[in-house]
């Protein structure tokens, strides 16, 4: 019963903030919800694979824009693409779903391999730990441009998935003005949700699911009762890993060329707001937090107009963060447990 | 090969210039009930930590069933049938009493991934099973009440109850049990006692670091009494009681 009021108020909230998309922007409404739902659906995913992580496991990983960075970066090398300051063509590579499948892989495995030496750490250091990690990630694809194309990034690769774009999208989008290729890739994004949320929902309360919540609460207890703790953290940090890997790809889908600079911290700092939000721990929170997010990031650039006259991208990020970073107190402060979260399972307790 | 189920030779453990465990030989035999006492810092929770895994020794050996367990993980050793609680309660707190049990329960096997996508018949057979053998548990626990609570609503005394359940449920060869009694209320501590005591006659070994001395009296088949690290006095309680190094060391030197 109370979850379920919980559950209506989420929603409540969720269609809120939608109506406010509608009633702020008088033109062009809906080509700004798709865009931003796209974003919600692909940060929505990545946040319930950090979800995985910190919700289920207890570990404290500030370094999941790395995991999202390896999922698109090893997808989109093994397809037909374009890389580099001279966007040198690689016409040949892997048909979309096996090199998908292959970059989902190889996230889960950069995590077994970050975690192999670093799972060892408790809290605070593997916070340190995966942060750093990721910015090595980052500056490492940043330098091998004959590989990643550096810091020109790779281009001309949508089309190895919007080849698989079904007609019905096209009439849809043409009669609501949208473009049809984001149109694909939202809704690419949120069936991955959806199935994401099924497969998690099956393992939350399984003999599995039951041993990661076990090592949250107390690892040298769980090692008391012959589990191994280790190995139970690395199929953690593996699983989050590559459903991180596999909104990484969408991004990239969604943004059209890939560059290095998306996998900045920040990435990282609006997927933990976003699991706040929802609330830690639990399964379809992020989805309600990630598109009321959304809506505020988006929603909320008119501030910078106001501050600034003619806000330039740099002004305009700074507003954000600044907002990020406000909702982040504000809610560890008023409501720890998120939208969705149960009191009785605080994870965030600062009080 | 001795006949001990735990034996230990020349194990040290120091930390800086500080001796924590210096035992030249020490065995355990299958079945008894032996309490391990001494004053604070003697080592006794170290000497625990040693032989259940969860510190290594700088020297030394630890044999448990004639196998060398020295520096194996302390998951290998709890798997041995060599389970421990621990001085400062570890309970799961954000999960049911409940879930506490079947976690603990559950075999490795059991816990896998891949079973637990697949969740098969068989495992959620094994699951109910388990369930009515950690609703047993609760009940001669006198803690089936609180099954559904979350486990740090529990009080000081409940939650040392929960961890000794937790414990039992893999039926260990033998227990090491940190100061079971500590900070718990007289009656429940009587209860816990009998506890342990029932466990012994079951056949279970069982190896306890305890500071109530009246109660390590009263059920203790046989005592080792540590002071700086070193092993000063072993036999029945009655030698113990009369010991002069153990009086010398919970009281200081006669200087007469």
């Amino acid at each position: 019963m109370k979850i379920s009021n919980k559950f209506l108020f989420a929603v409540f909230l969720t269609g809120f903030s939608i109506y406010l998309v509608f009633a702020l922007n008088p033109e062009g409404a809906s080509r700004i919800l798709l865009n931003l739902l796209t974003f919600a659906g692909i940060y929505g995913l990545s946040a319930i694979g950090l979800n995985v992580h910190f919700g289920w496991t207890g570990l404290l990983n500030f370094g999941h824009a790395s995991f999202m960075g390896v999922g698109a970066y090893v997808t989109l090398i093994l397809m037909p693409h374009a890389a580099g300051r001279e966007g040198e063509i690689t016409s040949t590579g892997l048909p979309f779903i096996v090199a998908l499948i292959i970059g989902i892989l190889s996230a889960a495995l950069f995590g077994l391999l970050l975690g192999l030496p670093a799972i060892r750490l408790r809290g605070d250091y593997l916070a340190i730990v995966t942060i750093a990690a990721a910015e090595i990630f980052r500056l490492l694809v940043r330098d091998l441009e004959s590989i990643t194309g550096g810091v020109y990034g790779i281009i001309n690769y949508t089309e190895n998935l919007q080849q698989y774009r079904p007609n019905f999208i096209n009439n849809f989008s043409e009669s609501l003005g949208f473009s049809p290729s984001q149109a694909w890739v939202c809704l690419v994004a949120w069936v991955s949700i959806l199935f994401t949320v099924l497969f998690l929902k099956r393992l939350n309360n399984s003999p599995w699911g039951r041993a990661l919540r076990a090592v949250r609460e107390d690892e040298d207890a769980v090692r008391a009762m012959g589990k191994n703790a280790v190995w139970l953290k690395l199929q953690s940090f593996m699983l989050g890993a590559g459903i991180a890997g596999l909104s990484g790809v969408l991004l990239a889908f969604n943004y059209g060329s890939l560059e290095t600079t998306v996998f900045v911290p920040l990435l990282t700092f609006y997927v933990w707001a976003i699991m706040i939000l929802g609330g830690v721990g639990t399964i379809t929170g992020p989805i309600f937090g990630s598109i009321i997010f959304w809506v505020i990031i988006s929603e909320t650039d008119r501030l910078a107009f106001i501050l600034f006259e003619n806000a330039n991208g740099q002004q305009l990020a700074g507003v954000r963060f600044l907002l990020v970073g406000l909702l982040i107190m504000a809610l560890m402060i008023f409501r720890p447990s998120g939208l969705l979260g149960k009191k009785e399972e605080l994870l965030l307790d600062v009080k | 090969m001795s006949n001990s189920l735990i034996e230990v030779n020349n194990l040290k453990k120091t930390f800086g210039g500080l001796t924590a465990v210096d035992i030249k030989q020490l065995g355990f035999n299958k079945g008894q009930l032996t309490s391990i006492i001494g004053p604070n810092g003697a080592g006794k929770t170290t000497f625990f930590d040693l032989i259940s895994g969860f510190q290594n020794s700088d020297s030394g050996d630890i044999h448990l069933k004639n196998k060398d367990i020295s520096n194996f993980q302390p998951y290998k050793i709890a798997r041995m049938g060599m389970v421990r609680t621990f001085q400062l309660t570890k309970v799961f707190d954000r999960m049911t009493v409940l879930e506490n049990l079947l976690f603990s329960g559950s075999e490795i096997s059991n816990d896998s991934l891949f079973k637990s996508v697949i969740k098969s018949k068989s495992q959620k057979k094994y699951e109910e099973n388990l369930k009515d053998k950690a609703k047993n548990i609760m009940e001669d626990l006198n803690i089936l009440h609180m099954a559904d609570s979350y486990a740090r609503e529990l009080s000081g005394g409940q939650k040392k109850l929960l961890e000794l359940a937790r414990s039992i449920i893999n039926e260990p060869e033998i227990l090491l049990l940190d100061e079971p009694l500590a900070g718990v209320n007289p009656k429940l501590a009587e209860e816990i006692l009998s506890l342990i005591k029932k466990l012994s006659n079951e056949g279970i070994t069982i190896l306890m670091v305890e500071h109530n001395i009246e109660a390590v009296m009263k059920i203790s088949e046989r005592i080792v009494v540590l002071a700086e690290g070193s092993l000063i006095a072993d036999g029945n309680p009655n030698e113990i009681r009369t010991d002069r190094n153990v009086i010398e060391a919970y009281l200081g030197k006669d200087n007469d």
